[in-house]
């Protein structure tokens, strides 16, 4: 009506909103480019370069790519202003990467700054030059880390010790030796905030030198309380790993449990459990799982994937000699420094200090975490989510811990789906008989809850706890009686998505708890069947209908209306949905098999009835079902119809009776609680795989107790005695030590023997597994393709350590063996399997040279060949195949290079004219290396020569002249640039090696999809999950290798939560380029659904860039094109 | 350890992103992570841990903002979040607020903030205190000093002095004219009372915050006369675990400014300061709804900022509210309001009202949950008292001041 107005209302609501900005960089990030740049940049006030390098951040922020700006930028490194040197360097090294030319540029100023007299300086200084990641200055920036290791100002050792782990990132294999070392002297510093910065340098850049620690366990463990909330997350994992690597587990603690069963000391554990968990009455299963969780622990994914390969394979039991007592000083000192981080207010560090007391506190100081732990769930939502996640693996393991505080774990309103989801299974497991009656009533009241899911769950919960403890069952069932009759009074009129499935849920829950004494809930059954008529959730219906037919002859009542209640079913049979029809067949079928009593006509009337019906039915599966059990009861019901059965009883009829008995006839067995999925995983508390499922990059369990080596520690006593003296109490730590190298001196063979004969020793710290052979040995002998189906797996499974499979996968058994590199390479979440003899399965590609129709009925096919020259590595091998497609003879066939003079007559001798093409290739063009001609071709006759060709191009075809009866065809042959290299076997520490010189501008990656595996996967139908990811690396590798000539170095299988996801299939290959024999790695990693077509990474890493780039696109385009269906 | 921190708007743009190693994280990661809580809000938009096809995510979401930090190894994920929270707390605080606007009008100093706390993907410096010596926070004097003179530096020059002394918290030799110390129990209430009326649940969450102004490097002791009911405590990184452990006292070298002392639960307590009745009665396709709230005045305080919140069920078409006291607002996800505002001396408030069912629906089946909000000033609702508050080494004289506020955290009603 009066836009005028509106528009002064806005503009002024602008206006306010504008002073209110005023002064603040609102106006940069709005319009950052509304100026040039370039020139302020050039400025010489620092006001103009601050403005400019503002808005450079501001186009940073909003995405923008403003690198070119890059040379100005960092002229002004040298910038007297602090505030242009922070943007600077914010810049610099968000683009660092990008541009490592002109970054080098800036070098010279950071050295200058590092001698400044302010340690703000001289710390950015450091943060950036470690920062900008440049191989080439590597060295500097070690010199520069030392320099500043010294400095007088705790921020500076500080910057320093974070920089640590960005030049290990580098990977400087030369100088790792000196990045420990200065690790380790940050770790002796006596201010608490470097010690933080050193730990987590340490756990990223030689997590596995223990030796550092143990110089300084002591002290380090006095200080942990004071150092930075950060460090001390890290520190306490550290100690933890460092203790039980040295010292072995606790006897007192739960992870005691692992030990061997045979000992009388269990039998004070059992006590102990049974004492504090009175009225569980599956504990039984729950100290088995919580055996699981422990085992898990110590056990990394690649033990895990071997073990549960093989079937039933028992965990390797722990030596009593790998627990050390609570009473160990080096065990006290460590309780004792993180029971006070229990009360720290970073939830971070309480979980932490949690976790050390989990695995190494006495039982009966467990208690100490479960109230911090509670508390914990107050921070902030997100932690609480992280925390809960936490307590259901503890509660699991151990639910008396947490039994006192049920009511902890009540349902909020404001809690998110997930956690309310989470604190109903804590809930269902920690109920008692003395709280079973809170709990229960706490459950009423979130089946009231508008959210239904929620509600469904919680009716699940019921049942849960009904399982548990059946005292509580009838009251159970009762509950959820009424329930069910209220849903279906709602349900009657309303379809809401959630109401089903609280009525599903409860009739679910009632079925368990059922099937646990099915005698005593004769009146359940009948209270539900009787609710038939009301429910109409196909589901539901089909649920009850099962009940039916499985207690069809329970007790007195059923069997009687059993009939009834079938004819009803009969009746409305037409109008049911699906699952329902096919319970109501079953159910037909088992009350026929069941009854003996005398309405046994009325029965087979239903039957019959049932059975027409169904033979009409508009769906398959109806039909298919009831034509299966037409002809499976044909006899049953024809035999009883005639009443002088017994004498004519014919074989037919009693074997599909027997059929039919073992079908529907028996009773399903009363499953005892439901037992977890063997599969299940679980992680150390508090980490990240805890939380996702899976074992993430770098997830690392608990070191093999005492699994230090000896000889390394003595070293240590000895340095540590040095070092210490200034602590004054050498004697103490240095004892205790020697005492306990002593005593397990004599245990180091135990352990090595107990791991030759089952555990896995993919061992971080004991390299001394040289008992490897004989395992190389069993695998080499091994069937390959047996062991695809799991025939090996089940006999060699536990042998079959990431080693032995490496091995296995090289050609040469030695490769692996030879390198120790295999220590400091990190570990990663898949498992290292292989797909046999894949090269025997080859086939190789067809190339036409000249088609019957232009040749005068001479066809010739070619293929490249896998085989190497022996003449020249410069020279391609060829297959030409020769076929007279015509009826009459051909003579005097000979290939040869259009560009040499035809002079060169086929005729004369070999060797000349090869030696002589060998000298010509390196001044000319594609040349070849002449063939033996052919004298003479029948008709239908097949000849097929050897032919060596060198390509100067990797792209343009090689032009040749075929001769034929002295008629001249030109021809091109196309080169296939996944020919021009050969294979390379190596090991995969080689080829990681290989890799890792091969970064930056050597490394190419593209991306295709690939969908050659879905055929295979369509092929079979009994795909077990472990066989979907073996097809698909068998589909990649022989893509691969039928389509260029390399050699498998290894195959990464991905330990995924899920068992449909590939992504993390990693497949690598290894060549050498022909001409020059330089190495040309291939990594091929999938990503997707195994039943969807895969998206598929491929890195090249190749020192010729030009190759490696044509190779990389030969790959992706051989990748993506779909295979031809092989026969 | 982290490798980038991306600030995304309530509509799911970047407002900025800081990558921290050399392995760089596209944005890509962003779009992905927003597209997948759009479409799964109920599984997935809220879980604080996500594992994405190439990075794991974490998430803290803060009014409005979503901070979502990505990694692709494994590290502890609660620190992760922790320091997530930690930068959302401090940007609070440097921008006096946390909204799309404030970040981006200050993008220059989160940059700065984000490059002090965090290096190389671990946590740097996190304390505020430090952290504001260091990047001066944004104030209407630099504000207008930049707009007169156009020069601003919110960079320190220096290191502060507290980085290197054995007190990593305290800034090195503070001087105050006036020497002060305020002490603030501020405490939330956590209560669920079930439909029956009967206590399932009464528990409060306090925190010790201190404003402390004082010169030099004092040494406080704070003792309180009744620490046994303290069921757990957290404490700042400044207090000595001993002292606590033997003597239940508090013994700590303040930092300077606001912080956070301890924070702390008592449970069991016995009786709310109010109470809230609800009442739901459906027949025949209506359902009458009456609440009765009012105070059980025990403690002589009065009872602020009352306010009754629930949600309709969903099978519930219409609602006629009222209320003899304070207004109630239906908003359009079914969200009901009761402002009461302060309780009045001489009356009960009250709202009664009625509810028209779906069609076809006899009686209503789920029940709404209603969550109560108040404030009381002056009274710790868990009966927590401060002794004394000593100061040592520091010998001139000091003011100080305690004050105690408690609110309704998680305080439900169901019906």
């Amino acid at each position: 009506m009066f836009p005028q107005f509106g528009a002064t209302a806005e503009s002024l609501s602008k206006a306010s909103t504008a002073v209110f900005r005023i002064g603040t960089d609102a106006h940069l990030y709005d319009d950052p480019d509304d100026v040039n740049i370039a020139p302020l940049l050039e400025s010489k006030f620092d006001s103009e370069k601050t403005e400019a390098l503002k808005r450079l951040l501001a186009l940073i922020a909003q995405g923008f790519d403003v690198s070119n700006f890059f040379p100005q930028v960092v002229k002004n490194v040298a910038s007297q202003s602090l505030e242009v040197k922070k943007l600077v360097y914010l810049y610099l090294l968000h683009y660092a990467e990008k541009r490592p030319n002109e970054a080098l540029l800036s070098i010279n100023c950071f050295q200058k700054d590092l001698g400044d007299t302010n340690p703000l300086v001289r710390a950015w200084a450091l943060r950036a030059m470690a920062g900008i990641r440049l191989h080439v200055i590597a060295p500097l920036v070690l010199v520069a880390v030392g320099k500043c290791a010294r400095d007088p100002s705790v921020y500076v050792r500080k910057c320093a010790a974070n920089a640590l782990p960005k030049l290990h990132d580098l990977r400087m294999e030369e100088h790792t030796s000196a990045i420990e070392e200065i690790v380790g002297m940050l770790l002796n510093d006596n201010s608490p905030g470097v010690v933080g910065a050193a730990a987590s340098a340490f756990a990223s850049v030689c997590p596995n030198n223990f030796s550092l620690i143990g110089r300084n366990y002591k002290k380090l463990c006095e200080i942990l309380p004071d150092v930075e909330e950060w460090g001390q997350i890290i520190l306490i994992g550290i100690l933890l790993r460092y203790v039980i690597a040295s010292y072995g587990l606790v006897k007192e603690s739960i992870m005691f449990s692992l030990y061997g069963k045979d000992d009388n000391l269990e039998v004070d554990e059992q006590d102990f459990i049974l004492k504090e968990d009175t009225g569980y009455t599956s504990e039984k299963t729950l100290s088995e799982l919580a055996n699981m969780i422990l085992q898990c622990y110590i056990e990394g994914p690649d033990e895990y994937l071997s073990r549960s390969s093989s079937a039933n394979m028992v965990p390797p039991k722990l030596d009593v000699s790998q627990f050390t007592s609570c009473s160990n000083d080096i065990v006290k000192i460590l309780l004792k420094c993180t029971s006070p981080l229990l009360w720290s207010n970073n939830s971070a560090v309480v979980l932490a200090a949690a976790g050390v007391h989990w695995i190494m506190a006495s039982k009966g100081d467990l208690k100490r975490i479960v109230k911090p732990l509670l508390f914990l769930m107050r921070s902030s939502y997100a932690s609480r989510y992280v925390v809960l996640c936490n307590i259901q693996v503890f509660v699991k393991a151990m639910p008396s811990l947490f039994a006192p505080h049920y009511e902890d774990f009540f349902v909020c309103s404001s809690d998110s789906y997930q956690i309310k989801a989470l604190k109903l299974e804590i809930l269902s497991s920690v109920a008692v008989e003395s709280s079973v009656s809170f709990i229960l009533k706490e459950f009423q009241d979130y089946i009231r809850d508008p959210d239904r899911k929620f509600a469904a769950d919680t009716v699940a919960a019921i049942g849960l706890c009904a399982q548990k403890l059946p005292k509580m069952a009838t009251t159970c069932v009762e509950g959820l009686l009424t329930l069910i009759r209220q849903e279906y009074f709602c349900g009657e009129i309303r379809s809401m998505d959630g109401e089903d499935g609280v009525l599903i849920q409860a009739i679910i829950s009632i079925k368990s708890i059922i099937k646990l004494d099915p005698p005593s809930y004769e009146k359940v059954i009948i209270q539900l069947v009787r609710s038939l008529d009301a429910i109409k959730i196909p589901s539901a219906r089909a649920m009850i209908i099962w009940l039916v037919g499985e207690y069809c002859s329970l007790g007195e009542i059923i069997p009687r209306m059993v009939s009834t209640v079938l004819k009803y079913l009969a009746r409305c049979f037409t109008s049911e949905a699906l699952e329902t029809k096919l319970q109501i067949l079953n159910t037909t079928a088992k009350v026929l098999i069941c009854n003996t009593g005398e309405d046994i006509s009325t029965l087979q009337k239903v039957w019959s009835y049932v059975i027409e019906l169904a033979e009409c039915d508009m769906n398959y599966d109806v039909r298919d079902r009831s034509r299966f059990l037409k002809k499976l009861f044909s006899c049953n019901v024809d035999s009883q119809n005639h009443v002088e059965e017994q004498n004519s009883e014919s074989q037919k009829r009693d074997q599909s009776y027997v059929f039919a008995e073992c079908i529907f006839g028996r009773q399903t067995t009363a499953v005892t609680v439901p037992t977890e999925p063997i599969n299940d995983r679980f992680y150390l508390p508090g980490s990240l795989s805890q939380l996702v499922f899976h074992a993430a990059p770098g997830y690392e369990p608990l070191p093999k107790p005492c699994s230090l080596p000896y000889i390394d520690f003595d070293q240590n006593d000895g340095t540590a005695n040095s070092d210490s003296d200034e602590d004054g109490d050498p004697s103490t730590s240095g004892s205790v030590d020697e005492g306990s190298a002593s005593d397990y001196s004599s245990e180091q063979s135990v352990t090595a023997s107990s791991e030759a004969d089952g555990s896995d020793e993919i061992d971080s710290g004991n390299e001394g597994n040289n008992n490897v052979d004989p395992l190389i040995q069993i695998s080499d002998t091994g069937n390959v393709s047996e062991e695809q189906n799991g025939g090996v797996h089940s006999r060699f499974g536990d042998l079959m350590s990431t080693k032995s499979l490496e091995s296995w996968l090289d050609e040469p058994a030695k490769s692996s063996k030879e390198n120790e590199t295999n220590q400091s390479r990190a570990r990663r979440s898949s498992a290292r399997i292989t797909i046999g003899n894949i090269r025997s399965r080859i086939k190789p590609k067809y190339y036409t040279l000249l088609d019957p129709a232009n040749g005068n009925g001479l066809k010739v096919n070619y293929s490249f060949s896998t085989e190497t020259s022996s003449v020249s590595s410069h020279l391609v091998s060829l297959e030409v195949f020769f076929e007279n497609c015509s009826s009459e003879a051909m003579s005097d066939i000979v290939l040869i290079d259009e560009s040499s003079n035809r002079s060169s007559d086929p005729s004369t001798n070999q060797t000349p004219s090869t030696t002589e093409n060998t000298m010509k290739i390196h001044t000319e063009n594609p040349a070849m290396v002449s063939m033996e001609d052919i004298p003479s071709l029948e008709p239908g006759q097949t000849e097929n020569r050897t032919l060596l060709v060198r390509f100067h191009h990797h792209l343009l075809p090689l032009k040749l002249a075929l001769f034929c009866n002295d008629t001249k065809f030109p021809v091109k042959l196309k080169p296939d640039i996944g020919y021009f290299v050969k294979p390379l076997p190596i090991s995969i520490e080689a080829f990681r090696d290989k890799e890792s010189h091969l970064p930056g501008m050597f490394e190419y990656i593209r991306s295709c999809t690939f969908t050659d595996h879905l055929v295979e996967l369509n092929k079979g139908s009994n795909s077990l999950t472990e066989d979907k990811f073996l097809v698909i690396c068998e589909a990649l590798a022989l893509k691969m290798m039928s389509n260029a000539n390399l050699s498998l170095v290894s195959v990464d299988m991905p330990v995924a939560s899920n068992l449909d996801d590939a992504s993390g299939l990693c497949l690598r290959f290894s060549s050498e380029i022909l001409s020059n024999s330089m190495p040309c790695l291939i990594t091929v990693t999938v990503e997707g659904k195994c039943s969807d077509p895969l998206t598929v990474s491929v890195k090249v890493n190749c020192e010729e860039t030009v190759f490696g780039l044509n190779f990389l696109n030969r790959v992706v385009n051989f990748l993506a094109e779909p295979s031809v269906t092989r026969s | 350890m982290l490798q980038c921190i991306f600030l995304l708007s309530n509509s799911g743009e970047v407002i900025l992103e800081k990558q921290l190693t050399g392995h760089r994280v596209d944005r890509s990661i962003c779009s992905w992570f927003w597209d997948q809580s759009i479409s799964q809000a109920h599984s997935f938009g809220q879980l604080p841990v996500i594992a994405s096809p190439t990075h794991y995510l974490f998430q803290v979401f803060r009014e409005g903002i979503t901070f979502l930090a990505c990694t692709q190894v494994e590290m502890p994920p609660l620190m992760a979040i922790e320091f997530l929270c930690r930068v959302a707390d401090v940007l609070n605080d440097y921008l006096g607020g946390l909204n799309e606007d404030l970040i981006k009008d200050n993008f220059v100093i989160v940059y700065e903030l984000l490059d002090e706390m965090i290096d190389n993907g671990f946590p740097l410096t996190t304390e505020p205190n430090i952290l504001q010596e260091m990047i001066a926070p944004p104030n209407i004097v630099s504000k207008v000093l930049s707009v007169v003179t156009g020069t601003s530096s919110n960079v320190s020059d220096t290191l502060p002095g507290a980085s290197a002394s054995g007190v990593p918290w305290r800034t090195a030799d503070p001087k105050y004219a006036q020497n002060e110390v305020y002490i603030d129990l501020a405490e939330e209430m956590d209560a669920t009372i079930n439909r029956d009326g009967a206590l399932m649940k009464c528990e409060v969450y306090g925190q010790v915050k201190v404003n402390s102004h004082i010169s030099g490097l004092p040494d406080m002791t704070l003792s309180f006369t009744n620490p046994s009911i303290l069921d757990q405590v957290r404490f700042h990184p400044c207090v000595r675990f001993r002292q606590w452990e033997s003597h239940q006292i508090l013994s700590f070298v303040p930092p300077d400014g606001q912080f956070k002392l301890m924070s702390y639960r008592v449970r069991k307590l016995k009786s709310t300061p109010l109470y809230v009745k609800p009442q739901l009665t459906s027949n025949g396709g209506t359902c009458r709804l009456n609440v009765m709230v009012g105070s059980r005045n025990n403690h002589g305080k009065t009872i602020d900022l009352v306010t009754v919140q629930f949600q309709l069920p969903s099978c519930i078409l219409s609602a006629d509210l009222t209320s003899n006291h304070g207004t109630v607002n239906i908003l359009a996800d079914k969200t009901c309001n009761w402002n009461i505002g302060r309780i009045p001396k001489d009356k009960a408030p009250s709202m009664s009202g009625t509810l028209v069912l779906e069609t076809g629906l006899e009686r209503l089946h789920t029940f709404p949950t209603f969550r109560v909000g108040f404030k009381m000033m002056g009274v710790a609702l868990s009966g927590l008292k401060i002794d004394k508050l000593d100061l040592k080494t520091v010998p001139y004289r000091f003011f100080k001041g305690f004050r105690a506020v408690s609110r309704a955290g998680e305080f439900e009603v169901r019906s």
